[in-house]
């Protein structure tokens, strides 16, 4: 697929997670996360298929949008010639941890047994981050003191963010050809009819939680290793290569450190799943 | 770098961290919570426990202990194992005894316990939390 086809893909499946996820907002309570969840879920008309909906679209985004990353660094020329084309990347780059944290918070705002761990086990890594610990998770959790308040909104500033990157800044209008969105949406209104966004029933992992299927690594190597070497440095190396990749990429050692990483992660994903 | 540059981008500097400020000034205060009292309605027998949610409360051979259910590692709430005394945590598996000393798994410290106190009609017990 052409470089221009993911970029739309990827626009599309925000647009409709966007907007699925605003039409969730209007039953959903940010001081009854659970209960309002279950309710949409169970309850309300058409609920499941909306949270569906949100659900795929957002994963579909996620997924398309590393895709179109990894594409472009096929063809780094082009924007590495000039100055100012690599600092263009290395803006646009923020949207991967911009996307990643709205596709986490959203599983905390579900608050089950999943989204709850997640949430206390994220708050402890900003917090354990040093000197700018507190005001990290100020900014990004404070679960503890203000609910899911702020987890509610980092959800849909990060989303505006992200938006605001890839359309305004990057390509300066938004290019999301007719027949491209309406494939998109066919593939994630038929993957959510077929399968529904998940969420525990309570009780049901009293001893056990696998997190969000992109945290699995993190949640084995917290097992192992010093909550900020797994949680925070560990997980930063992927990202902090490709918001530098023009300047990297001449650098021999650059993919294989990927692939280390990416094999370090996938083994330790692998082994929580088998747990 | 010219001076000029290098005085251009100090005061940039100042500039954003003005900016920053009342940002960083609004985000940060906590409003203030007075601690939480969880009142239990009812008196345990000896030897017996109730799981609450962020507690379970033993009514042990010394008196009622009420240990906290938060995980000393990362902060998930650990369950309790009935049948072998012991709290596990589900995120990634430490273990303590029913008092909150430490068995294993990446925690490493106790789980820290809540003051109990009986309640005024001596009926229940006062958790401040
Ligand atoms: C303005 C944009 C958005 C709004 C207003 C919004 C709102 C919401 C709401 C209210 C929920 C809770 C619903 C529920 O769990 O039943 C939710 C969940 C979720 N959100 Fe969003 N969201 C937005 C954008 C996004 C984006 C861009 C992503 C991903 C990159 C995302 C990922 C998720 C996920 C994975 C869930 C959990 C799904 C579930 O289990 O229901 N959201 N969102
Ligand atoms: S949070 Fe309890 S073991 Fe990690």
């Amino acid at each position: 697929m052409r470089i221009e086809k993911t970029g739309e893909i990827a626009t599309a499946a925000l647009l409709i997670s966007a907007l699925s996820g605003f039409l969730l907002a209007y039953q959903y309570e940010v001081a009854e996360p659970f209960i309002s969840a279950t309710a949409i879920e169970t309850v309300i008309p058409f609920g499941a298929f909306w949270r569906s909906v949100h659900f795929w679209s957002s994963q579909a985004f996620f997924l398309v949008l590393i895709l179109h990353i990894w594409q472009c660094t096929g063809s780094m020329d082009r924007f590495c010639r000039h100055r100012k084309g690599r600092i263009h990347w290395t803006v646009v780059s923020l949207t991967l941890p911009l996307a990643m944290y709205a596709l986490f918070t959203g599983y905390v705002l579900r608050f089950d047994g999943t989204g709850q761990a997640a949430g206390k086990i994220a708050e402890h890594l900003l917090l354990n981050v040093p000197i700018a610990g507190s005001m990290l998770d100020r900014m990004l959790m404070a679960t503890s003191t203000e609910g899911l308040n702020r987890v509610y909104t980092v959800h849909i500033l990060f989303t505006a963010l992200c938006w605001g990157l890839g359309t305004w800044y990057h390509t300066r209008r938004v290019i999301v050809g007719r027949k491209i969105f309406l494939y998109t949406l066919t593939a994630v209104v038929i993957t959510g009819v077929l399968i529904h966004a998940p969420i525990d029933l309570p009780g049901q992992n009293l001893h056990l939680i696998k997190g969000p299927w992109f945290f699995l690594g993190i949640q084995e190597l917290l097992r192992h290793m010093a909550p900020i070497t797994a949680g925070i440095i560990f997980p930063m190396i992927p990202l902090a290569i490709v918001a530098l990749f023009p300047w990297l990429r001449k650098r021999s050692g650059i993919y294989s450190a990927l692939a280390i990483w990416s094999s370090v992660y996938i083994i330790a994903t692998v082994v929580t799943l088998a747990r | 770098m010219t001076r000029r540059s290098l005085i251009k981008k100090m005061l940039m500097a100042i500039a954003a961290a003005l900016c920053a400020w009342p940002v960083i000034g609004f985000i940060m205060p906590v409003r203030y919570r007075p601690p939480r009292k969880v009142l239990i309605r009812e008196k345990l027998p000896k030897g017996s426990f109730l799981i609450e949610p962020e507690f379970v409360l033993f009514a042990s051979e010394t008196g009622p202990v009420a240990v906290s259910r938060t995980c000393t590692h990362l902060g998930c709430t650990v369950s309790f194992d009935e049948t072998r005394k012991q709290f596990i945590c589900p995120c990634h598996q430490s273990m303590f005894h029913w008092n909150g000393k430490y068995i294993s798994g990446p925690a490493q410290k106790d789980l820290p316990r809540f003051e109990v106190k009986t309640s005024e009609d001596g009926k229940g017990y006062v958790v401040l939390i």
